[in-house]
């Protein structure tokens, strides 16, 4: 067994014995907040097909008589809540309460490459698509034969109508996981693509089928 | 002080009879300055009588003869990125605002499309390029029909020139100078509503308003408008909706039938509701 395999056998059992996400919640800006879920509470995603559905309101903030109501972005049960800070004026970040999100199969893989591929991120909150050139030799033979190196015009970010090229900037690879579709939005510092260096495509090929053919 | 932000506008003007695009003649002057250890101009406009290769946004064709005003000007990227993002916005109002000067009903489509009765008479690119020194550049493409009035199969129904609208030919010209004198307004009240931004809210967390927005929205017909959006709303088309109105950064707010509603910051919109016959062609 390689390192690499002992170090892959590591991440898969994390996840087996704990498979869930814990996302923090915090406070967008200072305010004071006041919660509307308790510990324990399942909450609902943002859903519907243009993400226009919020998820279930977890908590209002309010500063200069502005209450604004934030609602979870992830499905899952409330794990912790800082019920100390009722009624209280917090700063931007504070952490207010945990949600703990259950994984799914695909999220697991997609968990353990994310370990794995260098992920390139938005920018900004923007409309992405791809380069023409990346856009034509994707198409041509799929993402996963598509070398890029830095330096290179990959994708398109749109903004209020002003396109702006972007530049890849990580470690030569092939395009192995594409993260959104074109003209989908993606917000600041989600990924885009996984870039995966091409002696490490083996390994990673391997954990994929080792998830699908041993997880539930 | 507005004036001041916007002076460098036409601070070098390029004139050429024929150009492939004005945008890519921006580039290789950027390019060609750099080898010469200097940096292009802020405000350096290309201007052709006719180009050869023009395109609008997904390398859609723009018809672009003698006759219509052709041009790109090039500004540095010195705004904040709040700012930037009403790059577009400005250079729209600019350009509604000259076709105005001549009594005609131009307005603005979210985000810029400069329409007349649902006609296009002029549309906008807007593309902000790196060069290999590392300077970034906004290049401002605008195209609007003047005095040609021949469109191609396709392009006859949803196009217009202003010399259709008006009595006689435009002093092209003339036409320019004033075009150039709305964009130093427009791109110096932007710089100046960003500076009052920053002296208003030194957090950053208030909402952004400024003169441009305000002007912008006199003049855009989108508001109340049923349309269909779409990120490139000719080739696919995802949702029709209401616009009922525009977020503080410029995004259009979109009601759905169901009463939900859709902020889009990016992405096109087509009038279904109106004269328009079809989606303009940048």
């Amino acid at each position: 067994m390689s390192s690499q395999e002992i170090q892959f056998d590591e991440i898969l059992s994390r996840y087996r014995s704990d498979p869930y996400e814990y996302v923090d919640m915090r406070a967008i800006h200072t305010g004071v907040v006041h919660f509307l879920v308790d510990e324990k509470t399942e909450v609902d995603a943002v859903s519907g097909e243009w993400k226009h559905i919020p998820g279930t309101a977890l908590y209002e903030i309010n500063r200069e008589r502005n209450p604004k109501k934030v609602t979870s972005k992830t499905n899952g049960l409330v794990d912790s809540i800082h019920l100390e800070l009722e009624g209280k004026f917090v700063e931007a970040g504070e952490k207010l309460l945990t949600i703990r999100h259950p994984l799914k199969k695909k999220e697991i893989i997609e968990g353990i490459l994310q370990e794995v591929l260098f992920l390139f991120e938005a920018p900004e909150r923007a409309r992405y698509y791809f380069a023409m050139d990346i856009q034509s030799r994707i198409e041509q033979k799929g993402a996963r034969s598509v070398f890029i190196q830095p330096g290179d015009e990959i994708i398109t970010m749109s903004l209020m109508k002003r396109d702006t090229p972007v530049y890849y900037t990580g470690d030569p690879g092939i395009i192995h996981s594409v993260y959104f579709q074109p003209g989908d939005s993606v917000d600041a510092g989600q990924p885009l693509i996984g870039v995966c260096a091409e002696e490490k495509l083996p390994l990673v090929q391997k954990v994929i089928t080792r998830v699908k053919a041993e997880w539930e | 002080m507005i004036l001041r932000y916007g002076a460098p506008v036409g601070s070098i003007v390029e004139l050429y009879p024929r150009l492939d695009r004005c945008m890519s003649q921006l580039k290789t002057m950027i390019g060609d300055c750099e080898d010469c250890g200097d940096s292009l101009a802020a405000g350096t406009v290309v201007i052709a009588d006719s180009l050869t290769g023009s395109s609008g946004r997904f390398a859609r064709k723009w018809h672009a003869p003698a006759g219509g005003a052709w041009l790109a000007v090039a500004w540095p990227d010195i705004f904040l990125p709040e700012f930037t993002r009403l790059l577009p916005f400005a250079v729209g109002l600019a350009c509604c605002r000259t076709v105005r000067h001549y009594q005609i009903d131009a307005r603005l489509k979210w985000v810029n499309d400069i329409v007349v009765s649902g006609k296009k008479i002029g549309g906008i690119l807007c593309e902000t390029v790196l060069s290999k020194q590392g300077e970034r550049f906004h290049l401002l493409g605008i195209g609007i029909n003047v005095n040609n009035t021949r469109f191609p199969k396709g392009l006859q129904n949803i196009s217009v020139s202003m010399a259709e609208l008006l009595p006689g030919s435009i002093e092209r010209n003339q036409f320019l100078g004033r075009l150039l004198a709305e964009l130093t307004l427009s791109l110096g009240m932007l710089h100046h509503d960003e500076a009052l931004f920053l002296q208003r809210v030194p957090d950053g967390s208030t909402k952004l308003s400024g003169h441009v927005m305000q002007w912008w929205q006199q003049l855009c017909d989108s508001q109340g408008r049923l349309v269909v959006f779409g990120h490139d709303v000719q080739k696919k088309p995802l949702y029709q909706a209401r616009v009922t109105g525009f977020d503080h950064t410029g995004g259009v707010v979109l009601t759905l039938q169901n009463g939900e509603t859709v902020v889009e910051s990016s992405g096109e919109i087509r009038y279904l509701d109106s004269d328009c016959p079809a989606e303009s062609s940048r």
